[in-house]
């Protein structure tokens, strides 16, 4: 073992780029990496584009006030607060994960050297500036189709026939600009937790009172008429002075953000990087146990709880119990996902077409599980161990079932709002639809699955699929999907085809026992 | 230094002189990670003050030429080998002056010569470890901070490592500071207990051995000074 004292062989000041271009080289890319890379971005655009479909179509057609019904109105009114709230959510999301985040690998290497810190950033801020782009263009354009009826009636007023095709690029114009300068701002916050807690709080009161006005649209014709008088006195001017002022800001901002890199300070940046990092490779994977144990993580971290005994009460309820006190304990997650149950019925009153019972039926089952997960701690911390079992006395099936009460109320209590609110806002018609919140206990058998699903093993290697090699663990969890899919088929099928009845509240009754009951009996004898 | 509502450490007054080994030691928790990412500056105490190298932590350019930390694992690039990244690290740290040891000899010491050529992801935890600390030896630096670098390592190595950093990087003006449960690595390293508990500096057992092993150029520029509470 001998030291050296190496030579200086080149004073050249360190330069990223060569660092990178050092990294790059010696990547070993695939052809199959590129392949599901662009499988994924087709898939993708597929459904965005059939999502969007619906929505943009009311951009099209010859100018009519016919156009402008009251269901025209409507649409109008909640799209508007829903674009909003999803511009909102974007940038609550970009908050969370940073804005500004290297990649772990970076992170670990390049982070803390001599490097220029603003070298270093300037890959993931064009990466975030890309994304913040294309996502405010698209709600800019979205923003514009809502609205369609009532911009062609505008249209009509200055004299044109039809929408002008330059409303619509300077609409994504103006929605990329204010994008651009909202993530800018955050990544000048970034560093510091004060400025950090004011952007979020910032973001949630405009998501909030989003919501708000697109809940308030649906019963109030005072507002409906203000928002579509907004609507229809646009003029070409006025999309101009928006993008102008959009990109003028933005420029602003990311001259603040781009001075700011320099001095961007390392414990942020790591932090950040290491949480977005996990969290995005936890999302790509459906790892959900990963994702809970991240916020979790994040909410414990620093508080203090006081312990208290466990309740006198038989052992494997003993042990399900314990759902219940950490859903008692942080009901903060809870309640946003109650709230949400509102999603539907604006997704419905503003998505028209072909769209529309797909997607509400998309967001009952998301949003029934993710009510159903809060109640599955238990499952997913311990993945059923048996020391804790074994310390009470009591057979995993018992703890199963135990266990699988929470989610299944959860899931059928956050159905059975849904529905109601659907029906009450005049998105589904008829008093049978809140009966099929008996769902509930058949999307609870996808809920237990998922959450006592085995930790990733990232070595598992499984069968070539045509999205590219599929892991065992990644199939399991797309089972559990498919499993809470099932326990809700009548549901599902009711909402897509828009016909609910006595017959359908039946046999949803019927499937959710059995799904849920074979489910128990499995898990039970197998172990998994 | 809290989190939250939690205080992690209280009245520490600690000094370390250049070219010393300093193991802080005590109890799952009792904050030897959270006193080194102080001193890392990743996180600033709530009172006091805490001097590395002459000034405050400062993160920029020349406190990272100086100060180089091996913490929790770092995430590898796919695509390069051992012996690659070995080369990444005094790459980003030109130009390159002091002492430190080439990418090949790091391999041979470090015990990863078999495996030279393979992508990191597919070391064993230990290989792993071993690859972390080569990394932090394959670029110059005057102090070094470790968290717990003895995990993994078998118990053959851990002395080796301990002898690498008393008799080449401390005797080459290095400065060690590192978290750890394994104090016969710490003595094998000739460091100075310095044992936590509670969140405090708990009395140091052999303060006299450690006054008359003090290093001679001790000056407040090279080595650390602090109080954190």
């Amino acid at each position: 073992m001998t030291a050296q004292l190496v030579a200086v062989t080149d004073d050249a000041p360190p330069r990223v780029a060569t660092v990178r271009a050092f990294i790059g080289r010696h990547r070993r890319r695939t052809w199959l990496d590129w392949y599901a890379t662009g499988f994924a971005l087709l898939i993708a655009g597929i459904y965005l584009a059939d999502i969007l479909a619906s929505p943009l179509s009311r951009l099209d057609g010859q100018a009519s006030q016919a156009a402008a019904t009251h269901t025209a109105a409507l649409q109008a009114v909640t799209g508007a607060g829903l674009v909003i709230g999803a511009g909102a959510g974007l940038l609550l999301l970009a908050q969370a994960l940073g804005p500004l985040v290297l990649s772990p690998a970076d992170s670990s290497w390049l982070l803390l050297t001599p490097l220029s810190r603003r070298g270093i950033l300037r890959r993931p801020a064009l990466s975030a500036a890309v994304g913040a782009t294309l996502a405010g263009a698209l709600l800019g354009v979205l923003a514009l189709a809502m609205a369609g009826p009532y911009l062609r009636r505008a249209s009509i007023n200055t004299g044109g026939g039809s929408l002008p095709g330059s409303w619509l690029a300077l609409s994504a114009v103006a929605g990329a600009g204010c994008c651009l300068a909202a993530l800018a701002g955050e990544a000048i916050a970034q560093p510091g937790k004060r400025a950090r807690a004011l952007v979020r709080a910032a973001c949630a009161a405009i998501a909030a009172l989003a919501l708000a006005g697109a809940l308030a649209g649906q019963g109030s014709a005072a507002v409906i008429r203000a928002v579509t008088a907004v609507f229809g006195g646009l003029t070409t001017a006025d999309f101009t002075t928006a993008a102008l002022a959009a990109v003028a800001l933005a420029c602003l901002a990311w001259l603040f953000a781009w001075r700011a890199m320099a001095d961007f300070p390392a414990a942020a940046l790591r932090s950040d990087s290491t949480r977005s990092g996990r969290t995005l490779l936890a999302a790509g994977v459906l790892n959900f146990s990963l994702l809970f144990w991240i916020a979790e993580d994040n909410h414990w971290r620093g508080r203090l709880l006081r312990s208290r005994p466990w309740p006198t009460l038989p052992p494997a309820m003993a042990l399900a119990w314990a759902d219940w006190r950490r859903v008692g304990r942080r009901p903060g997650p809870l309640i946003v996902v109650t709230v949400a149950s509102v999603f539907p019925a604006l997704l419905g009153a503003a998505f028209t077409g072909r769209a529309h019972g797909y997607l509400i039926a998309a967001g009952l089952l998301a949003g029934a599980m993710a009510a159903g997960l809060q109640g599955t701690t238990g499952a997913r911390r311990d993945m059923d161990s048996g020391t804790l079992r074994r310390l009470l006395g009591v057979g995993p099936g018992q703890v199963l079932v135990a266990r699988a009460v929470l989610p299944a109320l959860l899931s059928t209590a956050w159905l059975a709002l849904a529905l109601t609110v659907l029906c009450a806002l005049g998105v589904l018609g008829g008093w049978w639809w809140p009966l099929l919140a008996l769902a509930g206990p058949g999307v609870a058998a996808g809920v237990l699955r998922l959450a006592r699903t085995a930790p990733v093993n990232p070595a598992d290697r499984g069968p070539d699929l045509p999205t590219g090699n599929t892991p065992p663990w990644m199939i399991s969890r797309y089972f559990s999907i498919a499993v809470a899919a099932i326990g809700s088929y009548p549901l599902l099928t009711a909402v897509i085809h828009g016909h609910a009845s006595a017959a359908k509240v039946g046999s949803q009754f019927l499937v959710s026992a059995v799904v849920l009951g074979i489910y128990l009996m499995i898990a039970s004898a197998t172990g998994r | 230094m809290a989190y939250g509502s939690v205080v992690v450490l209280e009245d520490i007054d600690l000094t370390v002189a250049a070219r010393e080994v300093v193991a802080l030691t005590g109890v799952n928790g009792v904050g030897k990670s959270t006193l080194l990412s102080c001193l890392a500056g990743f996180l600033s105490p709530a009172e006091g003050t805490v001097s590395v190298l002459g000034g405050p932590p400062r993160d920029n350019q020349e406190f990272w030429r100086s100060v180089a930390i091996v913490a929790e694992q770092p995430t590898w690039y796919p695509g390069l080998t051992v012996r690659e990244l070995l080369e990444l690290v005094p790459m980003t740290h030109r130009p390159v002056r002091g002492w430190c040891l080439p990418a090949d000899e790091l391999v041979e010491i470090f015990g990863l010569s078999a495996r030279a050529d393979a992508s990191p992801l597919s070391l064993s935890s230990g290989q792993r470890q071993r690859l972390s600390l080569a990394a932090a030896l394959a670029r110059p630096s005057r102090l070094l901070l470790l968290d717990e670098p003895e995990q993994s390592l078998d118990a053959g190595f851990r002395h080796e490592l301990a002898a690498l950093l008393r008799d080449q990087y401390t005797a080459s003006g290095g400065t060690v500071v590192m978290a750890t449960h394994d104090l016969e690595f710490a003595m094998a390293a000739g460091a100075r207990i310095v044992p936590l508990s509670e969140g405090r500096i708990a009395a140091e057992a052999d303060d006299e051995a450690d006054e008359a092993d003090e290093p001679e150029d001790v000056t407040a520029d090279d080595g650390i000074t602090g109080s954190v509470s």
